[in-house]
């Protein structure tokens, strides 16, 4: 009982800490998982069944929205970093790693602005609003980076594997997207 | 012979365009029914993640094993061995300073402060110059942290 207790950690104190980071891991996967399908339809790699992929991608980026809503906001109540709003929601403002959390901040509102764009795309014009998209990707890079440099448990093997298991096919069809980009602007300018 | 009218006319469009209604009607509620089950299943997903990571986070803190603050444990485990460490050559250097009022050994205190104690150990009698020599590298230690 005596080596437990000496081993244990009181829990109770860190209870928004554990909150953001299990909300921004959740982001993180769910993220990956948006953008692997938003790149699936992109690819056109599934024929047929785009009407629920379509669903499934604007669920998941809604869930990611929520889940990165959590992430920042529980960290307000965290009693050793005791951050402001301000410090969680505009880049360069947090003396705690600045870079890595301006980072995941940057990445957090390229994500807000263009997930929310979706539903603007009649006034923005689908096709401009197409290209806009695109960028989302580079807000989920962004929390990537963000967590693997700032993240507590980026040196955790099951963080490591838990998120390898949906950033690497994100990441392939990502690639496969940029190679396949060069080729569709020939046939449109051949068209 | 001519024949007789008594079947009803096959070109009459009406029971084909309430049928393909019905069915159109019926493909769009399974759709709305497959999207609500799709919206739900994530919804699903993504509180069971949050809940798995929270507990695996949780259960990770709660036996120590968390990075953050093992890596923070040890920084001040660091730390405190560090002042323990120049208290203690303190102490011997405030010995030494005791001893060296008694008269027997007066070069001890300059070794000290030189961090050489060749000279200290040649002219010091009764091991003080062991002493001053642990003092001499305590006070640099204590001077560099």
């Amino acid at each position: 009982m005596t080596t437990l207790s000496a081993t244990t950690t009181a829990v109770g104190p860190h209870i928004f800490w554990i909150t953001s980071r299990a909300a921004g891991i959740a982001a993180l996967v769910l993220s990956s998982m948006s953008v692997s399908l938003g790149l699936t339809m992109a690819v056109r790699l599934v024929r047929g069944k785009r009407v629920e992929i379509r669903v499934a991608h604007e669920a998941l980026s809604l869930a990611t929205l929520a889940a990165l809503a959590v992430h920042g906001l529980a960290l307000i109540g965290d009693g050793y970093l005791k951050p402001t709003l301000a410090d969680v929601a505009v880049p360069f403002l947090s003396g705690y790693k600045t870079l890595w959390t301006s980072l995941g901040i940057i990445g957090f509102w390229t994500m807000l602005l263009l997930g929310v764009s979706y539903y603007l795309r009649g006034r923005i014009g689908a096709k401009r609003w197409r290209s806009l998209h695109r960028f989302a990707a580079l807000g989920w890079a962004l929390g990537l980076v963000h967590s693997l440099g700032e993240g507590t448990d980026a040196s955790q093997a099951w963080f490591l594997a838990s998120i390898a298991l949906v950033v690497v096919p994100a990441l392939a069809l990502l690639a496969v997207r940029w190679l396949r980009l060069p080729a569709a602007a020939r046939t449109e300018a051949t068209a | 012979m001519p024949p007789t009218d008594d079947t009803p006319p096959t070109d009459d469009p009406r029971p084909d365009r309430a049928s393909a209604r019905a069915a159109g009607i019926a493909r769009r509620e399974a759709l709305l029914r497959r999207t609500r089950r799709i919206r739900r299943a994530i919804a699903g997903t993504a509180a069971a993640l949050f809940c798995a990571s929270f507990i695996a986070i949780y259960a990770q803190l709660a036996s120590g094993h968390d990075p953050a603050l093992t890596a923070d444990a040890a920084r001040r485990a660091t730390a405190s061995s560090k002042v323990v460490a120049s208290s203690s050559s303190k102490h011997e250097t405030e010995a030494a300073s005791s001893s060296s009022s008694t008269g027997t050994t007066s070069t001890t205190g300059t070794s000290a402060s030189e961090g050489s104690s060749s000279s200290s150990g040649t002219t010091s009698s009764s091991g003080s110059s062991t002493e001053g020599s642990s003092s001499g590298s305590s006070a640099v230690t204590t001077s560099q942290s």
